[in-house]
């Protein structure tokens, strides 16, 4: 139940202060901005899945009236332009490393904002037009005349790893970028000889697009008097981007201001930089003029980074009482035709145990290249795929040896006493009440009214069935975060950090940390971020960093701000600054209040006999490397009914328990959890950029083929939050905006499978159609047209 | 979008006299499925020509055993009219389950029967209902006017001013949503009427066509049951990411059963 705030500090559901102006159309996105005499870009994109570039012929659309340029990769060389640095690995301390097993280097090569050899993708561009106008960039577009030799393409996972698939780059012998292991093969081994049971999977985790409502957007602007590029865009971050960007245009970094205002949605999918962010810069260099670049929605699907696409075959050895004994298997994921990152694998890998003792693993992780959109992290980073493998893994070995599920799970989780604990490929999990979270789930989700409502559902000729899943996320990114404070004598706080809103709240949430530290009322917070003008060290907003690293620079800064003005009154009141205190805003003195905050700050502008040090403007900052990683965890309950003539699924209720250390805002972090659960949902049920095989086209090319979810498919949530204090976080906090999605997978296909089990059904793949559940309810192999045939065919004779 | 020449004429005759002017001139009703193809410049126009302040094209009534809806009546109208609902309320639902509140407030029963989507709600109650579309030169009978994929048999320039709906004895219309757009994947329109039963099943083929079998059935008892033993042959049928043709064949029967059942419960 959601309950109102009574003040403006920590732990208090306030209503988001962006939101009024957000929602009535006065955000300030990239594509909001207009600047005098700017020029448009219209890019041109490959047909073609896999094709080399003979020539490109700009002649006819230079003589389109209204363009003023068309730049090509050719160009972007001979102006001694550099390629995009990708950066493959997270080499956060707490994070497992990926080794090549033969010990060479991972392929890692760089992308060039337009290709001049070959196209790898259907949309990639391969150049640009610069018009007066939109429609007279696009007309100079449709004018480009480019002869491309078509080439074999692969774009389903498993066959590009194929030894004899067509291959990406040239510069490497196979699609395979890093083929390493982890954990340990000889115990794993000697386990699986142990078992009693052994339950196997074998699926494929399909590619989604991250479908930011904001599409991309980029304005660029060059001063050639001082050299200086300003970039306005949309992203997660701001200084990797500005150092990415001046890497690409061969400029310092000074010579690159970047400024990210609004940002309407972010999912890591635009976490990193991409090729239009560079191309309009260097474009207003090239025409005199700033160049605004935004993408239409089709451009968006065909276009951005997509999220997901991992192939895996895993195994769960159990003893006769159910006690899990080891897990090995592999898994492929597609990088799609850049090697950007690498994280999906990596990440995902780490935890492919999750939260359940697991004394022994031994897996091999490969990521390839393939001819489609490249892949980034996308919510929850390679989580939710390995957390669907963990839980469909259980619930196969439940059902095969006749286990109840939630024994079974509860037995296996790691138990309050045995934390911190190091699961087999390393991470060491800080705290939580794991099995205190579960239980509880399970009783807010009425698990054990469930057979009623199956009987009620069974009248209505409905099947009705349920699932649990528990998830953990490892929480690392950019360990680097600094906050500036400045206090004003008029008692505002600016707040300068290095995080950027995606659409989060942290205007927000940011004051009510403000409001409790310093006692300044929440609407005299002021939030600046995003220009790296203002800017100059941060790591953006991924990796569930921006309130858990935010908190702790925001906290610190807060202190030494408290700390200079109890100096400041203890001279003007001729006491020792230890006799000074400081509660609701006030600095006091035996007991009680004697100055505010905005009168030490107005002292400290006005004042000339205060020492130098404490002259001047009231502010403080903090700038702190955090290494440690955070460990967001939590189970959900998903229940579903079936109408088996058609397959239909309807999810019924959806409850959720998700441990966030300490909550600084509920309300947001229940709206988290919402959006959270509608993205996982998505992908279990309807989302697929599904890539025809022989083709390379992408069919779902427009929201009239991509199916998103939409509210009348998602039943009203049940959201609880549990707050046991995170241990490696010095406010206990934990990140709270990816459990919504880090178990939807794997919940939501449980709960069809349990629904189905009365006709045989034993798995489910990935989006759950109608069509997929009929034809599993009829025997039928689960193929459609939706997925690659290979994996279905495994499937259905298993 | 390529340039074009906009007109917006407020009589009939005039709107007839500027499609028939110009040879690269085309209609506009509500924009709904022109302006997405000018957009992706999939189709190039010198002029358009826009129905909306033609106002005798709007509105609907009834007259006698007939159902008279203008032709620039837009979906949401249909669906709201209480003149619709008292006397075909299949069609309202119909018109009520189209794409969503921005597609219904604008597109129009003349656009979207022009424009011939196979995958379109509206063709299904034309031909289950044996309306007849009438245009500015004749009035085209339900069963002739679809002729294949985005075809009909109107001729260019021609104007479709309303249609003809034959109040029948009870109808229904049940839908196979399209999980993204919400058109149909099978929209199955079921009319009894004294000279005996329709069923039009679009979404499913090239155009929209009859079910003979379920009209056979049907017409010896109009009842989903039916329709039990009765099976649809999958070949030549629709098939996409998002359903195959196997899947349409059954849902083809599993929903006429619906309209059926819809059909009675009025
Ligand atoms: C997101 C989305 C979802 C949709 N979902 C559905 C759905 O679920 N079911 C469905 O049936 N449809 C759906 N549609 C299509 C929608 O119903 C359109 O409104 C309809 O197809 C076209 O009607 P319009 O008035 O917009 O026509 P326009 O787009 O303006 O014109 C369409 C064609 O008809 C011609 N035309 C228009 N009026 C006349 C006339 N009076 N005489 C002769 N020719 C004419 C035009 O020249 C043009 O060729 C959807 C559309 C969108 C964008």
């Amino acid at each position: 139940m959601h309950r109102a705030a009574t003040s403006t500090r920590i732990g208090q559901p306030v209503p988001r202060k962006e939101d009024m102006r957000l929602i009535t159309g006065k955000g300030r996105y990239a594509d909001d901005l207009n600047l005098d005499g700017q020029a448009y870009a219209a890019m041109v994109r490959s047909p073609h899945a896999h094709a080399t570039i003979r020539s490109i012929d700009t002649k006819a659309a230079l003589a389109v009236p209204g363009v003023l340029s068309v730049l090509s990769g050719f160009d972007f060389l001979a102006d001694r332009l550099s390629p995009i640095p990708n950066k493959t690995f997270s080499v956060h301390p707490a994070e497992m490393p990926l080794i090549n097993t033969d010990g060479t280097p991972a392929f890692n090569i760089p992308d060039y904002p337009l290709p001049v050899d070959k196209v790898r993708f259907v949309g990639e561009a391969v150049a640009m037009v610069i018009a007066d106008s939109i429609a007279a960039a696009k007309d100079g577009a449709e004018q480009v005349v480019i002869d491309y030799e078509p080439l074999p393409n692969v774009t389903f996972t498993v066959d590009a790893a194929a030894p004899d698939a067509p291959r990406v780059r040239d510069e490497h012998s196979s699609n395979v970028c890093i083929d390493a292991q982890a954990g340990d093969a000889e115990l794993t081994e000697i386990a699986f000889r142990k078992a009693a049971h052994i339950a196997k999977i074998k699926t494929w985790i399909p590619r989604v697009a991250g479908s930011p409502m904001e599409p991309r957007a980029a304005v660029g602007e060059y001063d050639p008097q001082t050299g200086r590029y300003t970039i306005y865009t949309c992203s997660g971050q701001t200084l990797r981007l500005r150092r990415d960007l001046a890497i690409v245009l061969n400029v310092p970094e000074t010579n690159v201001r970047l400024v990210i205002r609004d940002v309407g949605g972010n999912f890591g999918t635009r976490g990193a930089i991409f090729a239009e962010q560079p191309l309009v810069a260097w474009a207003a260099r090239r025409v005199g003029r700033p160049v605004k670049w935004t993408s239409e929605r089709s451009e968006v699907l065909v276009s951005d980074y997509q999220g997901r696409d991992l192939a895996v075959e895993a195994e769960l050895a159990v003893d006769k009482d159910g006690n899990f004994l080891a897990m090995r298997g592999s898994n492929v994921g597609n990088l799609g035709s850049h090697t950007g990152n690498f994280s999906m694998v990596q990440k995902g890998l780490e935890i492919m145990s999750s939260i359940y003792r697991m004394p022994a693993a031994h897996f091999r992780a490969r990521a390839v290249l393939s001819h489609t959109a490249p892949t980034r992290p996308y919510r929850s980073s390679g989580r939710p795929e390995v957390i669907y493998v963990m839980e469909r893994l259980i619930d196969t070995v439940a059902h095969q040896a006749g286990f109840d599920r939630v024994e079974l799970r509860l037995r296996n989780l790691v138990s309050q006493s045995e934390l911190p604990y190091k699961n087999p490929f390393g991470m060491v999990y800080d705290s939580g009440d794991y099995i205190g979270v579960m239980k509880r789930a399970v009783e807010l989700g009425d698990w054990n009214g469930f057979a009623a409502r199956k009987a009620e559902a069974r009248k209505r000729g409905r099947c009705r069935g349920i699932g649990v899943a528990n998830y953990v996320d490892t929480a690392t990114g950019i360990p680097r975060e600094k906050a500036k404070l400045t206090v004003y004598p008029n008692g505002c706080v600016d707040v300068v950090i290095g995080t950027v809103s995606n659409g989060q709240g942290h205007e927000t949430s940011f004051a009510q940390l403000i409001n409790e530290w310093l006692g300044v009322p929440f609407d005299m917070v002021r939030l600046i971020t995003g220009d790296t003008d203002v800017v100059d060290v941060g790591g953006g907003t991924h990796s569930g960093r921006g309130m858990r690293l935010g908190s702790i620079v925001i906290w610190h800064a807060s202190n030494k701000i408290i700390e200079k003005g109890k100096q400041v009154v203890g001279l003007l009141l001729q006491k020792s600054p230890s006799e000074i205190g400081f509660a609701d805003g006030q600095f006091t003195a035996q007991g009680g209040p004697v100055m505010s905050l905005a009168e030490v700050a107005a002292a400290m502008n006005a004042r000339t006999d205060l020492p130098q040090e404490l002259r001047g403007p009231l502010l403080a900052e903090c700038d702190e490397t955090v290494n440690d990683a955070g460990f967001p965890y939590g189970c959900h309950v998903c229940e579903v009914e079936i109408d088996p003539e058609m397959g239909f699924v309807e999810i019924v209720r959806h409850t959720t328990v998700d441990d966030v250390g300490k909550a600084v805002n509920p309300l947001i972090i229940h709206g988290q959890t919402h959006g959270g659960i509608a993205q996982g949902v998505g992908q279990a049920l309807l989302e697929h950029c599904f890539y025809d095989a022989s083709t390379g086209q992408l069919l779902a090319g427009s929201f009239m083929d991509y199916a998103m979810p939409r509210a009348d498919i998602l039943p009203f949530f049940t959201t609880e939050i549990s707050e046991v204090p995170s241990t490696t976080h010095p406010l206990g906090m934990r990140p709270a905006g990816e459990g919504g999605t880090t178990p939807a997978l794997g919940v939501v296909i449980n709960a069809i499978v349990d629904a189905l089990s009365e006709f045989g059904v034993t798995h489910m793949e990935m989006p759950a159609t109608p069509e997929r559940i009929w034809r599993a309810i009829r025997g039928k192999p689960q193929r459609s047209r939706i997925v690659p045939d290979s994996i279905e065919q495994e499937i259905s004779l298993r | 979008m390529y340039d074009f020449t906009y007109h917006r004429p407020e009589s009939l005759a005039q709107a007839i006299e500027l499609v028939s002017a110009k040879c690269e001139a085309k209609l506009l009703a509500g924009g709904m499925s022109l302006l997405p193809a000018l957009k992706l410049r999939l189709a190039r126009y010198s002029d358009l020509v826009d129905l909306k302040a033609v106002s005798a094209l709007e509105g609907g009534r009834r007259e006698g055993d007939k159902l008279i809806i203008g032709a620039m009546t837009k979906h949401a109208a249909v669906a709201a009219s209480e003149v619709v609902r008292q006397a075909i309320p299949a069609l309202a639902v119909l018109a009520g389950g189209i794409g969503d509140p921005l597609v219904r407030n604008r597109g129009t029963i003349g656009g979207s029967i022009a424009n011939a989507d196979p995958a379109a709600d509206y063709p299904s109650s034309v031909l289950g209902l044996g309306a007849t579309v009438i245009t500015n030169k004749r009035q085209i009978a339900g069963d002739e006017f679809f002729t294949g994929l985005f075809e009909t048999a109107l001729q260019a320039g021609e104007i479709i001013t309303a249609v003809h709906f034959p109040i029948p004895l009870c109808a229904g219309y049940a839908k196979l949503l399209h999980p993204a757009s919400r058109f149909a994947l099978v929209g199955i329109f079921v009319a009894k009427t004294n000279a005996g039963v329709r069923v039009a099943v679009t979404g499913a083929g090239s155009s929209v066509f009859r079910f003979a079998d379920a009209e056979e059935a049907l017409n010896a008892d109009f009842s989903p049951a039916a329709l039990d033993q009765i099976s649809v042959d999958a070949d030549g049928l629709n098939s996409d990411i998002h359903a195959s043709a196997e899947y349409r064949a059954h849902a083809i029967v599993v929903f006429a059963k619906r309209a059926v059942a819809s059909a009675l419960s009025r």
